[in-house]
């Protein structure tokens, strides 16, 4: 053991990352992104909007109702029961609760029995407003003699009791997986291209820019896609993940997802020299979208501020159309999905003519 | 222009930042000719033979390749291009790779002359990660000339390779050039300056002279070509 060696390598190691602005940043700049963004996402998230219809003719309902509304768990609304499901349908809140017109009767028989109706897509804020409903009742029946049994009556829009959180997260996760991995494989073997010189002479031959883009399109597509059905049946047949839609629909989803991420790493990779380079746009690019994409919490119990940094992500159309179809059943009649499936194809659109144009620039 | 003219360039520029890679070059190379680009590292021989390739917009200047100014799309058919360090699929055989270039150029046939001219037919199945840096050189040289270009670029085509190899690439560079096929070769090694039918010395950018072997020699007065240059060079640093 040489000390002089040895310091002769860590030296020659710390020089070169002087000269490497890039990856210093992403040391000391990318841990703060992320933790930054889970620490704003985890502790300022909104709470999950609850509707509150009481119809209750007895004093039971309104004494209840205001303890749901000083919980911290859940925001109260009022509403009218009949609006419930619409509400739910377009995502405002996640559940509602009636007290029944026999509400404060049924308690004085000893049977608490509000009805409880989920959204049932997101177990998370599912568990949230069933845990401030019992605390609530817990508190205004607490004076209450006598044994009195609570019997809430929970009805579910889509899922049902028996979706857990496996059938929420899977449904994204298959689509994230597609994405990451397909991202990767193109950035790198696309600046092989530009390492081996290779790039150099396809440049110095008739093909055009757009013919060397969409034909690496198509060729990782195709791996994609191989990829995309492997996943696709492991999550549905052998994990078992719910599904409500049509198989083929989600993975026309899926491929849409792959399509997005060959492009994506074709434009990224005219930023990156090496492969070490091209390596770090994932902390950069993947997790962020990682967080912010909805996989982990819903986009809407976001902050407002990162909600709109999530709005301009397609991985969050993407995730959002996964879930639609698998969990609630959507299909393509669907406005949201509509939506959803239309902004993933766009940014494919904006990714191929990003990559196109870049691509002379940086050829040398 | 004539008929007899391959490549013009004319008074081409190009400055990377503060660095004028080429400076007011002009040049004609004519038909069937092998045109050496001779000068040491970083004369802007690479830099010129990009902008005939029409891979870099000259800051000034025009450069005229088979009759058509570039930039244009169309005359790249008929121009090979062999780069620096010989640019292949290290994943893919031998043919594999000319084949690629094949069909890039929309060319059917070829692939096997092409193979049997740099003498890798039998090595046709090989992947190119297992070559040696001759064969990978020869092979690459295989995909510049597949669809049978009638111009050739080739830089610097013979760095790495041994005398032998040298000799037998020279040749057919030669057999190439009786065919009708216009060479531009960049190096700077002189034995093989003596094989061009003409020369263009390139130093910071500059065309310092021009001509066959024998009028370069006897412009400057000397023996061999190696002094010729570096007289002709030190020429022009002091003026």
């Amino acid at each position: 053991m040489s000390g002089h060696r040895i310091a002769a390598i860590t030296r020659r190691l710390l020089q070169g990352f002087r000269r490497d602005r890039r990856t210093l940043a992403l040391l000391f700049v990318a841990p703060l992104v992320i933790l930054g963004l889970l620490g704003y996402m985890l502790r300022n998230s909104a709470t999950s909007a609850v509707g509150v219809a009481n119809q209750d003719s007895g004093p039971l309902g309104a004494l209840v109702a205001s303890a749901l509304d000083g919980s911290t768990k859940i925001t109260t609304t009022n509403i009218a029961a009949s609006d419930g499901d619409a509400k739910l349908k377009d995502g405002s809140i996640v559940a509602y609760i009636v007290f029944p017109s026999d509400f404060t009767q049924g308690a004085q028989g000893g049977v608490i029995a509000p009805q409880v109706h989920l959204e049932g897509s997101q177990p998370n804020a599912a568990a949230q407003a069933l845990q401030a409903l019992q605390s609530a009742l817990a508190t205004s029946a607490s004076n209450r003699p006598g044994a009195v049994r609570v019997q809430p009556e929970v009805t579910y829009l889509y899922g049902g009791p028996n979706l857990d959180t496996l059938d929420y997260f899977g449904a994204a996760a298959i689509g994230l997986i597609v994405f990451f991995l397909v991202f990767v494989v193109t950035i790198v073997s696309f600046l092989n291209e530009r390492s081996q010189g290779t790039l150099e002479r396809l440049m110095a031959s008739p093909l055009r820019r757009g013919e060397i883009v969409i034909g690496y399109m198509i060729g990782f597509t195709v791996l994609a896609l191989v990829q995309s059905v492997e996943v696709l049946l492991f999550a549905l047949y052998v994990l078992n993940v719910h599904n409500a839609g049509n198989v083929f629909l989600i993975f026309g989803i899926e491929a849409l997802m792959a399509i997005t991420a060959v492009n994506l790493g074709i434009f990224l990779s005219m930023f990156a020299r090496t492969e070490f380079q091209a390596v770090q746009f994932i902390p950069l690019v993947i997790v962020p979208q990682f967080l912010l994409s909805g996989i982990l919490f819903p986009v809407s119990s976001e902050p407002t501020w990162l909600q709109y940094l999530s709005n301009v992500l397609p991985l969050t159309y993407a995730v959002n159309a996964l879930r639609d179809v698998m969990v609630k059943g959507a299909d393509l009649t669907w406005s949201s999905l509509q939506l959803d499936v239309g902004v993933v194809a766009a940014f494919v659109l904006l990714f191929v003519v990003a990559g196109t144009a870049t691509l002379r620039r940086r050829v040398g | 222009m004539s008929e007899q003219v391959a490549v013009e360039v004319d008074s081409v520029t190009k400055e990377f930042g503060v660095i004028k890679a080429l400076n007011g070059v002009t040049l004609r190379v004519r038909r069937g000719e092998i045109y050496g680009l001779l000068g040491p590292n970083g004369a802007g021989k690479t830099t010129l033979i990009r902008s005939i390739v029409g891979l870099i917009a000259p800051n000034s200047g025009t450069v005229t390749v088979l009759g058509r100014k570039l930039p244009n799309l169309d005359v790249l058919r008929e121009v090979g291009y062999m780069t620096q360090q010989a640019a292949l699929y290290p994943g893919l055989s031998v043919e594999e790779n000319v084949s690629f270039f094949a069909a890039i150029y929309g060319v059917e046939g070829g692939v096997k002359d092409a193979l049997e001219f740099v003498d890798l037919y039998t090595r046709r199945g090989s992947v190119v990660a297992t070559l040696s840096g001759g064969m990978r050189q020869r092979c690459s040289l295989a995909c510049a000339l597949v669809h049978r270009p009638r111009l050739l670029l080739l830089d610097e085509p013979t760095v790495g390779v041994d005398p032998q190899l040298r000799v037998e690439l020279w040749e057919q560079f030669r057999r190439m050039a009786a065919d009708g096929t216009t060479i531009i070769v960049s190096s700077h090694v002189m034995d093989e300056a003596e094989r061009c039918q003409r020369l263009g010395l390139i130093q910071y950018g500059r065309l310092l002279a021009e001509g066959s072997p024998s009028e370069v020699r006897a412009q400057a007065g000397t023996q061999n070509l190696e002094e010729a240059f570096l007289k002709l060079a030190g020429e022009k640093k002091e003026s």
